[in-house]
């Protein structure tokens, strides 16, 4: 049991949890009004894309792979639906359904030429950002309205002001009084999910071992090949998730929302504890990772009246001191040793 | 004659010029008028930007690492120089700046990467971020604009009446210093390193060192790249500058610069370079609208690493085979 606990005290999760209710604490005490939860939420949902796709971008990192193609997909899924809802009338959740299958289709063309041609993801998921994002320009140009403007005006409210159909995703608030919007119960499902999929079943297991080795991985009888693609699938579809709920909330679908994701996602994984070169990362720390991130930023520009257009720069620090930090614990104890 | 063929197509960066070539030639072939001696300067003269950074990030990808901060580095000089350039200063403090900036950076990111052993895409994604949120302060938020007009004619200005850039100029010979410095004893350390780094070390090549210049480098470059880029386009606004390390990545890679390390050459840099930024022009020429910019440069992307994989997986094959049927021979005899 206190060893348990002594696990658990140590492990990089707490570490992440204890800076979060530090940033409460600190944050709280200088401008109470960073502690209403409608402020959080609203906070959390501006953010909900980078903490979705995150999420799916842990697995492709713990299998030794990066995907910085994901924030490229979000755009491409946001204008497919406009288009298809718009202009060759398809039903909004037709639109969806078909977004989600070209988001997954992206994954795993991408994903195939890492598993199967044996090519760096870096290069390809790069290559595959160029793509994707060229590709939803030029769907826009399928539409009758011009790129720049977006298409919107989506089925929305009812008559009595609530939000309903595909609207209601981005915009509706559930639980009476906590008001808690839909994208965060769909986060909070998202990482059940994902955390039981990467921590409880046979499939997460073989993703860790692929991560740790994938020749001892190939001989144990996983077919590696198919697993690596699949986390690249995944991602896709995570990165669909994301685009869909941007699209319902903004209102707007347009070819490039999500386009500056790219470094944020990375940052939220990494800060998760997930190794860039694969076989160690939770899907919990990622979580906790981006809500550090989130609340830094919100704090920032509450508390100190911060420009959000320079919130890269604490970002960044935070990265550098918290990588460089740990590295510096690693070989002080391998001094020690 | 034979074996100097033999000897030429193996050099990876030819095959990138072949490739640059056959794309020039298709597009004459679909439209004759591109086939004017200005146009082709042209693609020449307005890589500059895309060749500096091509160049500067070869380094680092050389010794098997990556520096995605030098789109921030190079947005931030362009700022600095941008400044100095509406108070009518000269180019000694830009330059002086730019190499300053490149060079603190490069440090910073090689303390990182080589002294802490912080995996380098991550450690540079953090410098990145301080880097913009410098911009953000340095600036205040504003685009600048308005240079002196000699600044910006000075970066569109040519040789006589050759046709040919300043700029364009002065990257031929820094390509060509380079390429003779990284064939020397000294030079071939990067990517040695980016080879096999347990390797060098054990010949007693100094990797952390190594690694150490390969960042100031690609710094020190990025930075003069700011100043290429405020000169050309004489305006700059807090993001110029943002996701140009993808591109200077893309670059390298379209010049046969192997991504793991250890493969490649300064002149497959800058042809990338001109690659990258010759798409939306020969694309016009095409008939494309530029929209499908992005599109193309993906598809090239991907066919070409693809197609580079798949012939590096056979010819590894190859070998084996021979291998194994010179050993059957042996023990059959």
């Amino acid at each position: 049991m206190k060893n348990k606990m002594l696990k658990i005290v140590k492990s990089w999760e707490f570490v992440l949890l204890l800076i979060l209710v530090l940033e409460f604490v600190v944050f709280g005490s200088i401008n109470d009004k960073f502690l209403q939860p409608v402020r959080i939420f609203s906070n959390i949902t501006n953010y909900i894309s980078i903490c979705i796709i995150s999420l799916f971008v842990t697995m492709v990192m713990i299998t030794g792979g990066i995907d910085i193609q994901a924030s490229s997909i979000v755009g491409l899924t946001s204008i497919t639906i406009g288009v298809l809802w718009n202009d060759f009338g398809f039903s909004i959740w037709a639109a969806v359904g078909a977004a989600i299958l070209l988001a997954a289709l992206c994954g795993a063309l991408s994903g195939f030429f890492v598993a199967y041609c044996g090519v760096q993801p870096m290069v390809v998921t790069l290559g595959g950002s160029f793509l994707y994002s060229g590709l939803g320009l030029v769907i826009s140009r399928m539409s009758a309205i011009p790129a720049y403007q977006g298409i919107s005006g989506f089925p929305s409210k009812n008559e009595d002001g609530t939000f309903s159909s595909f609207r209601w995703l981005g915009n509706a608030k559930l639980f009476g009084d906590l008001k808690l919007p839909v994208q965060i119960v769909i986060y909070v499902i998202l990482i059940i999910l994902m955390y039981i999929l990467l921590h409880k079943t046979k499939y997460g297991r073989s993703i860790f071992l692929v991560g740790v080795n994938p020749q001892a991985a190939e001989y144990s009888g996983i077919n590696t090949k198919l697993v690596k693609m699949s986390t690249y699938m995944l991602t896709g579809i995570g990165a669909a998730i994301a685009g869909i709920l941007l699209t319902s909330q903004l209102n707007s679908s347009k070819y490039d929302l999500g386009s500056t994701y790219t470094l944020s996602i990375i940052t939220a994984v990494v800060l998760g504890g997930t190794l860039s070169t694969g076989g160690k990362g939770s899907i919990i720390g990622t979580a906790l990772a981006s809500l550090v991130i989130c609340m830094l930023r919100f704090g920032l520009t509450l508390c100190f009246k911060m420009s959000s257009q320079n919130l890269d720069l604490p970002v960044g620090i935070m990265l550098l001191l918290v990588v460089s930090g740990r590295q510096l614990l690693r070989i002080v104890r391998h001094m020690d040793a | 004659m034979k074996e100097f063929i033999k000897k030429i197509s193996g050099v990876r960066w030819v095959s990138s010029l072949l490739f640059l070539i056959a794309l020039f030639v298709i597009t004459g072939i679909v439209n004759p008028t591109f086939f004017s001696y200005s146009n082709i300067i042209a693609c020449f003269n307005n890589s500059c930007v895309f060749m500096l950074l091509a160049i500067g990030i070869s380094f680092t990808i050389m010794t098997g690492e990556i520096d995605v901060s030098i789109g921030a580095v190079m947005g931030l000089t362009a700022a600095i120089s941008g400044v100095i350039a509406q108070q009518n200063g000269s180019w000694l403090p830009m330059l002086g700046w730019a190499v300053l900036v490149g060079a603190v950076t490069g440090l910073v990111n090689g303390i990182g990467v080589a002294v802490l052993k912080v995996p380098s895409l991550i450690f540079t994604l953090g410098t990145c971020g301080v880097v913009r949120g410098i911009v953000y302060i340095y600036t205040g938020g504003r685009t600048i604009e308005n240079f002196s007009g000699s600044f910006t004619r000075f970066g569109n200005s040519t040789v006589g009446n050759t046709g040919i850039g300043v700029f364009f100029l002065m990257m031929i010979v820094i390509v060509a210093v380079l390429a003779v410095l990284l064939n020397t004893r000294r030079g071939k350390y990067f990517l040695a390193v980016g080879d096999n780094i347990g390797g060098a070390v054990l010949v007693g090549i100094p990797a952390t060192r190594v690694k150490f210049f390969a960042y100031i480098l690609s710094g020190i470059f990025a930075g003069i790249s700011g100043i290429v880029f405020a000169s050309k386009y004489g305006q700059i606004t807090i993001i110029a500058g943002n996701g140009y390390e993808m591109s200077a990545v893309a670059a390298c890679v379209l010049g046969g610069i192997s991504l793991s390390g250890g493969l490649g050459n300064v002149i497959g840099a800058a042809i990338g370079g001109v690659i990258m930024s010759s798409i939306s022009r020969l694309l016009v020429f095409l008939g494309f609208s530029s929209d499908y910019d992005n599109t193309i440069t993906g598809v090239m992307l991907i066919a070409i690493v693809v197609i580079d994989a798949l012939t590096q997986q056979r010819a590894i094959e190859n070998a084996r085979r021979e291998r194994l049927l010179a050993r059957a021979a042996v023990s059959g005899q």
